[in-house]
């Protein structure tokens, strides 16, 4: 299914991060927007609301985060792909309808514009403090997808992205953006609508009365009607059986949950994506996602320059982790430098899944402004040096 | 309770308004076998949050009927109710009363009248219609589950009128432990036995207390203009003829399908 030309503004651009995810959401056919305003994420609803008039897409400003995510997944079920953004405090309250996003398996987007926490914390300066939320903040059992942009051009497509993702695994999927990007002003080159290609919803098409909501097709995936086309169909956030009815019971448990958690897992290898520099021969590889895979590359070529074999691994998909790709290299090289704009999160994936064959180095980073190239520069000296097995993560400060 | 959902199919009857078009979100479970008799889409979402669920699903689909259930309208949902209420939604909010949370015996909820249990219900309770009547709702009725003629006719009348109705229904829940279409029947009698009808009475005057008549009727119905209108009509006169109206297209589109309007 090809773009609908409506919502592409084929050209390049020259814009923020912020506008950019307005613009990928248009594209990838989002028409309806819920949000509550908050910094740094405000301009991606200006952005959306000043075109919006011209795609035929709705917005709603709603009395807080926790409406403004079931009004959200309210829309998706009436057709209309549908968007919320917030910011840290914002994610927080969304946290009980991402988990009834993940029951209800409704596709929708949650764009996270990362600011300092905790609490109210720093609400103009970026940060990666989110990350573990995103994965694990409602209660219970899920796995989400969580895709991090490190510019204004990887706001669009990973905008879109998220949206075909949401559509194939019918989850809701973060974009986890930061301050930095947000504000950045860059180029982005939107592709004509005809070279955008985008996930259909899968609908269910048999007769009226034989619709069963949570029926899985051999992929996991059950399929998806509108609400109003007479199919009279009954969904709750309980643990419930394929018609969507209430089961109070262990086995229903196993058979509602297990499959929300297999769906995604079993499917890593068509989510998961990494961007791979220099791997080949590198000694130390720098793992990094967001905003700070901007300085990680940087530094990575510094090092190259001063005869280092450094390599790049950077994480598309923060969420799930790509477990196999690290184990694999773990083995090979003698470290890991994780630059991360928080005290330690993304890190504890790494380590886990190096299994003690390779040594972690971190480089922790509490609030104003981004990772500094000099630091990883000093951590990649470190790792050169300290080629010794250390059983935990070196915290570098 | 499923004497409730009932009525409320008794009233899309006299409103002539076809199931298919209706969805109701709804924080209360009711039986699921019930509830699909009668043949419109039921979303048994987040406690409180009917409303606010609801308000996406009107927004993206103009052409649905929405008919909130709404259980912990006034705790979780009070925030919800406050600003659908100002917003003018187009949302048919039927509200539940049942003084209690039925599934946790003894703790009773903010719309209690005083005294109503012995030990935990000594805060002064929310007037419901008075609440949304100060908000700015359209409409607002209260009567007994036993009332069912009269409840019928509100929330018919209540479906042909364009922004916020709002309806309280005093009625014990199910117990769910006890079976889920077990009712109190007593209990339900002696609300209704207590009750008396003062239409057009002024909400404000109509909170229930302790040791009086429990009133109910219909209250109030006015007109204002829905929260969709307000959006074209603002969006309209600032862009001119650029603008597509918002509800007017999708209206012809009614499964939403075509999301691009």
């Amino acid at each position: 299914m090809k773009a609908d030309p409506s919502g592409v503004l084929t050209g390049t651009h020259n814009i923020s991060g912020n506008y950019a995810c307005a613009e990928g959401a248009l594209a990838a056919g989002c028409r309806f927007l819920g949000v509550y305003p908050i910094a740094p994420a405000l301009e991606v609803s200006e952005r959306f609301l000043q075109r919006a008039k011209k795609v035929g897409a709705t917005f709603i400003q709603m009395e807080d985060e926790i409406s403004t995510l079931a009004a959200v997944i309210g829309a998706s079920w009436t057709g209309k792909k549908s968007m919320t953004v917030t910011s840290g405090p914002g994610l927080s309250l969304m946290m009980e309808h991402i988990g009834l996003g993940i029951m209800l398996e409704t596709p929708c987007v949650i764009v996270d514009v990362q600011r300092v926490g905790p609490g109210l914390g720093l609400p103009s300066q970026p940060s990666q403090g989110d990350m573990m939320q995103a994965r694990w903040g409602s209660h219970g059992d899920y796995e989400l997808i969580a895709l991090a942009p490190s510019s204004s051009q990887e706001m669009f497509d990973f905008t879109i992205k998220a949206f075909n993702f949401s559509e194939r695994f019918r989850i809701p999927v973060a974009v986890m953006s930061d301050e930095y990007v947000a504000h950045l002003q860059e180029e982005v080159v939107i592709p004509r609508a005809k070279d955008i290609t985008l996930e259909p919803r899968r609908y269910f098409d048999g007769p009226i009365g034989s619709y069963l909501p949570f029926k899985r097709d051999e992929d996991l995936i059950p399929r998806m009607v509108d609400i109003g086309q007479g199919y009279k169909f009954h969904v709750t956030g309980l643990t419930h059986d394929d018609r969507g009815y209430p089961i109070m019971n262990e086995e229903c448990q196993e058979y509602n949950v297990h499959p929300l958690v297999k769906k995604i897992r079993d499917y890593t290898d068509e989510i998961i994506e990494v961007q791979e520099v220099n791997i080949e021969d590198a000694d130390i590889i720098i793992i990094s996602y967001g905003v700070s895979s901007k300085a990680a590359l940087k530094a990575m070529e510094q090092a190259r320059g001063l005869g280092l074999k450094v390599g790049s691994l950077k994480l598309v998909t923060v969420w799930p982790f790509p477990e196999k790709r690290v184990a694999e290299l773990a083995g090979k090289v003698n470290a890991f430098v994780v630059p991360e704009m928080n005290f330690g999160q993304v890190v504890l994936e790494v380590e886990r899944c190096s299994y003690g064959k390779s040594n972690v180095f971190f480089i922790p980073h509490g609030g104003k402004g981004v990772e500094d190239t000099e630091d990883i520069l000093k951590a990649i000296n470190q790792a050169v040096q300290d080629d010794r097995i250390i059983d935990r993560i070196v915290e570098l400060r | 309770m499923n004497e409730i959902i009932t009525t409320f199919a008794q009233a899309l009857e006299k409103a002539d308004v076809k199931p298919d078009q209706v969805c109701v979100p709804s924080d209360i479970l009711f039986e699921p076998e019930t509830v699909k008799r009668f043949g419109f889409d039921y979303f048994h979402t987040t406690r409180g949050r009917a409303i606010a669920f609801g308000t996406g699903l009107k927004l993206a689909n103009p052409a649905l009927k929405v008919v909130p259930f709404a259980g912990d309208l006034m705790t979780i949902g009070g925030n919800h109710f406050v600003h659908g209420s100002r917003r003018n939604m187009e949302l048919t909010v039927i509200c539940i009363n049942n003084f209690v949370y039925r599934k946790i015996a003894g703790k009773s909820a903010p719309s209690a009248a005083q005294k109503f249990s012995p030990y935990s219900t000594f805060e002064e309770p929310f007037n419901i219609p008075h609440l949304g009547n100060s908000c700015s709702a359209i409409y607002t009725a209260r009567w007994t589950a036993l009332h069912t003629e009269e409840l019928a006719a509100s929330i018919a009348e209540a479906l042909g009128k364009k922004g916020l109705s709002v309806i309280e229904i005093l009625a014990p829940g199910p117990d769910y432990y006890t079976g889920i279409s077990k009712v109190n029947v007593d209990l339900v009698r002696f609300y209704y036995d207590n009750s008396e009808i003062r239409n057009n009475e002024d909400p404000k005057n109509v909170g229930i207390k302790p040791d009086s008549r429990i009133i109910v009727g219909k209250f109030t119905s006015k007109e204002r203009p829905t929260f969709i209108d307000q959006y074209n009509a603002q969006l309209s006169s600032v862009l001119g003829e650029k603008f597509i109206p918002h509800g007017i297209r999708s209206g012809a589109d009614p499964g939403g399908k075509n999301g691009g309007d």
